[in-house]
């Protein structure tokens, strides 16, 4: 029986589908836990650029950015709002794009003014260990604590080691070039959009 | 052990796995990984005990099914069983080590193609017992991993003078970081001293 053409056909079907039950039974039992983990990481990103998150264990991140945080309305130009006491405190602009690797995904706090960052951090990225992988660091991402957006076209720079830094530029890391050229992209593209969905809000009104 | 006869449970399988045999420096399989993973430590770590996992489970499998899997499929069969303990590896660390699923990236579906688990499945557990089998999967696991950590705890401290994420003394005040050895080409660099000196070491049995 074994060495009949249709053995191995059957055979196979029958592993297949023993083992593929097995993964979609272990896929749907740890199916929540994936999503809430996606969820939380994103919400700690959120607190993050405004330095809420910090000493906050993963089980209360959820409550804090409740608390503390309002989802996009219609003058918020698809950010997320910071609000304390009624008054907004800042936006979180949600960045995404292409990394080096595979998307990269963030939020990038902006003051109340909407003219400075207040920090930058990041939910999804696939970026090379050690080196792409260090933008979500505290080393490279506390750089943009207080620097201010760029008017027009040339809104943030990330520029190599050594140059002298503007008042809307921060250093790259050493070794991740295609990264960082990425990522630099990445906030323009976004911010600006950003600033033209808030004026086109304005405008309507 | 010869090729046709079951080898037995023994010492042989130990030594082979870990040394005499060694998957990375005397098969030079699995070579892929080897250069991606070993630039920081805990991420080299976590890739190990993930393919030692993958691996002696793989080999018992594949060894169970031995007898009735044609022979003109075995390889598919292969295949389909490694995804399967690599998956359910993946699911694992994205639902209870989020942080460490981010890490490694694409790395933990990447097990799959690693060619030491296809070489080990191939060459001994499709024609052995599955104890044996078990044995000679979880070694061979082991004799990666160390030859992995070797090389990771160099690169992590020369290149950023920490091990684990610890800053060294001496490496990460005074020492010049090597910069290039993060990066991939210091990969080869450290590969390749580690075969070098691994090999200069003889066995007995080479005289």
């Amino acid at each position: 029986m074994k060495n009949k053409p249709w053995f191995a056909v059957v055979y196979m079907f029958v592993v297949t589908a023993f083992f593929s039950s097995i993964v979609i039974g272990f896929a749907a039992f740890t199916k929540d836990r994936v999503e809430a983990n996606k969820q939380i990481a994103f919400e700690r990103s959120v607190l993050e650029v405004f330095d809420l998150a910090k000493g906050v264990a993963a089980g209360n991140i959820h409550s804090v950015f409740v608390e503390k945080i309002k989802e996009p309305d219609e003058k918020s130009g698809g950010a997320y709002l910071y609000v304390e006491d009624g008054e907004t405190k800042g936006y979180a602009v949600p960045i995404s794009g292409k990394g080096f690797w595979a998307p990269i995904k963030g939020i990038i706090g902006v003051s109340a003014d909407k003219k400075t960052v207040t920090g930058i951090s990041f939910y999804e990225q696939n970026e090379t260990p050690g080196l792409g992988a260090e933008i979500e660091q505290l080393d490279f991402r506390s750089q943009f604590e207080g620097k201010l957006l760029g008017e027009g076209d040339e809104v943030f720079g990330i520029v190599p080691l050594g140059t002298e830094l503007a008042d809307n530029q921060v250093n790259a890391i050493s070794g991740a070039t295609q990264t960082c050229t990425r990522l630099e992209l990445i906030i323009n593209e976004n911010i600006s959009m950003w600033r033209q969905q808030i004026a086109g809000e304005e405008v309507e009104k | 052990m010869s090729p046709n006869g079951q080898a037995t449970l023994n010492r042989d399988i130990i030594v082979d796995g870990l040394w005499r045999n060694n998957p990375v420096f005397r098969q030079v399989l699995g070579i892929c990984s080897t250069l991606a993973v070993t630039n920081v430590v805990l991420n080299t770590v976590v890739m190990c005990v993930s393919l030692t996992f993958v691996m002696a489970l793989s080999c018992v499998t594949v060894s169970l099914l031995r007898n009735i899997t044609p022979r003109n499929i075995r390889m598919m069969v292969q295949t389909l069983i490694i995804a399967f303990y690599v998956i359910i590896v993946d699911l694992i660390l994205k639902a209870y080590w989020p942080d460490m699923s981010r890490n490694l990236g694409p790395y933990v579906g990447l097990i799959i193609t690693n060619c030491i688990i296809m070489g080990r499945c191939e060459a001994f557990a499709g024609s052995n017992k599955p104890a044996a089998s078990f044995v000679d999967g979880l070694f061979n696991g082991l004799g990666y991993s160390f030859l992995l950590l070797t090389i990771s705890v160099f690169r992590e401290l020369l290149g950023m003078g920490t091990i684990l994420g610890m800053e060294m003394p001496y490496f990460s005040t005074l020492w010049d970081k090597w910069i290039i050895m993060v990066m991939p080409p210091g990969a080869f660099f450290a590969l390749a001293c580690v075969i070098w000196v691994c090999r200069s070491f003889k066995t007995k049995e080479q005289g």
